[in-house]
């Protein structure tokens, strides 16, 4: 099971960037899983459980977004979802296809939550607008 | 407090996998060509890997980087061959870009033409590491069923060559080796077949050649070492 070490990898990566970005906390890590991204998602669920607790990160959530094994056709450029790992293009029977989702363990956005810069208003509304 | 969204985009693995591209390049360049070995425990990679320095003893200089969970066994029965450097992980299951960067820094691989890394047994972890190899080749023992292909898809969609070991024991074995074939064929059209065995030799010569042809190819384009595990 590589899956702790791939989480491991992960949460350094969510800690650099909360550095980078100056913010107090990590409030949501999205992340990508395909059928061919090598990853179980129940061991990468348990990895981030366990491993989490012991970041800068403690409180955030792991959003994992499952999505199908996609391909493009090199033969005829048709794109299409692969339901098994027969790798024929649907349109010409063409072999030579390409993948181009679902075979990769992407971090795909993380949310940060980060001091308002304007203490002296005293609104609860924060008045520096975040940026992406 | 303020929310902020940072998008990122990108592969968990993709820092590693720019560590291993580079590898690949600065070790096609000098003329060595990286060969990851996989395969279930016990399918025959060191076996294999024995009767290769013996097919070429004298006429190509190769050597061995070998992971193992706990023990340097397998290193041991590699080093009457060829110089050898052990990977031990520490019970990890796979072999990651760092640990074969130290273990290049103990074997000088300047004039080695081939250099094989032989996996940790496993045919699912492994398959999501770039090791910085040029070929990657899975062997399927005989012993192991032909259903095999299909159900690790992964490590049979990222290899260029399958190598169905331990042929001598097929007449004991339900195992057809052209539904193995067929059945990984789906999986990649372009793999290349080699059935062998360590221990009378069968295709020993065929497997050799294989290699030496990959390694002609990638002193043929030289300077390029682009990646050749295609997903
Ligand atoms: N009959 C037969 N046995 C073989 C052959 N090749 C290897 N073996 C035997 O299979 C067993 C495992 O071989 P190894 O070469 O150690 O396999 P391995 O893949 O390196 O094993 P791990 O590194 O532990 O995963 C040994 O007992 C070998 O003698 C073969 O071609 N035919
Ligand atoms: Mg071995
Ligand atoms: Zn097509």
């Amino acid at each position: 099971m590589h899956e702790m070490s791939l989480v491991r990898s992960l949460l350094r990566q969510v800690e650099d960037l909360l550095i980078e970005h100056g913010g107090e906390s990590v409030s949501a890590i999205h992340v990508e899983m395909g059928p061919l991204s090598g990853v179980d998602r129940v061991l990468i669920e348990l990895a981030f459980e366990q491993l989490v607790v012991t970041t800068f990160c403690a409180d955030a959530r792991l959003v994992i977004d499952e999505i199908p094994l996609s391909a493009r056709c090199r033969d005829c450029q048709t794109e299409f979802n692969l339901e098994d790992f027969r790798f024929v293009c649907p349109q010409c029977d063409s072999q030579q296809v390409q993948i181009t989702g679902g075979d990769e363990f992407r971090l795909l956005e993380v949310e940060i939550e980060t001091a308002d810069r304007c203490r002296a208003s005293q609104e609860e509304k924060p008045c520096c607008e975040a940026r992406a | 407090m303020t929310t902020k969204t940072i998008t990122v985009q990108r592969d968990v693995k993709a820092e590693l996998r720019r560590q291993a591209e580079e590898l690949r390049q600065h070790l096609g360049r000098q003329g060595t060509l990286v060969i990851n070995v996989l395969s279930s425990p016990g399918a025959g990679k060191t076996s294999l890997l024995q009767a290769t320095a013996e097919h070429w003893a004298g006429r190509h200089r190769m050597a061995v980087l070998v992971g193992d969970l706990e023990t340097d066994r397998d290193a041991q029965r590699l080093a009457p061959h060829c110089p050898v450097e052990q990977l031990t992980t520490g019970g990890a299951c796979h072999l990651e870009i760092p640990l074969v960067k130290q273990g290049l820094e103990k074997l000088s691989t300047a004039d080695i033409d081939f250099l094989f890394i032989e996996n940790v047994g496993n045919l699912v972890c492994p398959a999501s590491h770039d090791l910085a190899e040029h070929v990657r080749v899975v062997l399927l023992s005989v012993t192991e069923g032909d259903d095999k292909p299909g159900k690790y898809p992964k490590m049979f969609r990222t290899s260029q060559a399958l190598v169905i070991s331990k042929t001598d024991l097929l007449p004991h074995v339900p195992f057809s080796v052209d539904a193995a074939i067929d059945d990984a064929h789906q999986i990649q059209p372009d793999l290349t077949v080699l059935p062998i065995c360590s221990l009378s030799k069968d295709g020993i010569a065929q497997w050799c050649q294989f290699l030496e042809g990959q390694r002609h190819e990638l002193l043929a384009r030289t300077v390029i070492g682009e990646s050749m595990v295609t997903t």
